[in-house]
């Protein structure tokens, strides 16, 4: 049975031992020590017709609605795994960015870079994609805990996909 | 991305992601990808440029009519 992550206990003792022992001895971080997470068999299902299906948009830019929605802890060495759902059709200029680990520069020029919420909507416009969600999901992409991700990030957002009943995901990283 | 990608195809959601870092995205086996040579923090294009970025997305969208896995897709896109 395929799973999200289908060598955890591999990985841990190498995190554990590796990346998190110089973070926890030295108080810096040391990325040649991590282990990029690998699975080994892939992971199946049948396609879709987008253009009779609801879209969930998802982002690991640490987009955040500022002043309802508090930021993501981007100052945490060891990584936030909340997430926040965001109206599909809320303006991009009132969209904050909280994760300090790549350039601003491009998301600040144009949003859409990481964030296609108008291309969306034209493309549902146009009838190529059926509906989107209500809202988006975002979270905050730096996340060195690989089976915290697991336990925490993504029951959360399979939650919000099956409440807002969809049944297709564009994931879109920073 | 990956992982979240397979997460929700486990639990019955047809999911794509795309990526400018192919490399380490593949490791984790993701249903259906495209890859890039984009910038961090631009994954979908260059700012300024929505043709670019329609492209990446239409490109992407489209492996979710596909029955996953698929092998990932690399677009001519930088």
């Amino acid at each position: 049975m395929p799973e999200i992550f289908d060598n955890p206990a591999e990985w841990q003792a190498q995190y554990e031992s590796g990346w998190l022992a110089h973070y926890q001895e030295h108080g810096a971080i040391d990325w040649s020590l991590y282990p990029r997470p690998r699975n080994r068999e892939a992971v199946g299902g049948p396609g879709i017709s987008l253009a009779e299906s609801r879209l969930l948009f998802v982002t690991s830019a640490g987009a955040y609605l500022p002043p309802s929605q508090e930021k993501f802890d981007d100052e945490d060495d060891l990584g936030d795994y909340g997430i926040r759902t965001i109206p599909s059709d809320a303006p991009l200029a009132d969209i904050a960015y909280a994760h300090t680990h790549y350039p601003h520069d491009a998301v600040n020029a144009d949003p859409q870079v990481l964030l296609p919420l108008r291309h969306l909507e034209a493309l549902r416009d146009e009838g190529a994609i059926g509906d989107l969600a209500p809202e988006f999901v975002s979270f905050m992409g730096y996340q060195p805990d690989v089976p915290r991700v697991v336990a925490e990030t993504a029951p959360q957002v399979v939650a919000y996909a099956k409440e807002a009943a969809v049944r297709a995901a564009l994931l879109v990283p920073a | 991305m990956g992982l979240l990608s397979r997460a929700l195809e486990l639990a019955g959601i047809a999911s794509v992601v795309t990526s400018w870092l192919g490399s380490v995205t593949r490791l984790t086996k993701p249903p259906r990808a495209t890859f890039t040579r984009l910038q961090r923090g631009a994954t979908l294009g260059q700012p300024g440029d929505g043709a670019q970025q329609l492209r990446v997305l239409r490109a992407t969208l489209a492996l979710l009519e596909q029955d996953a896995p698929l092998a990932p897709i690399t677009l001519d896109e930088e």
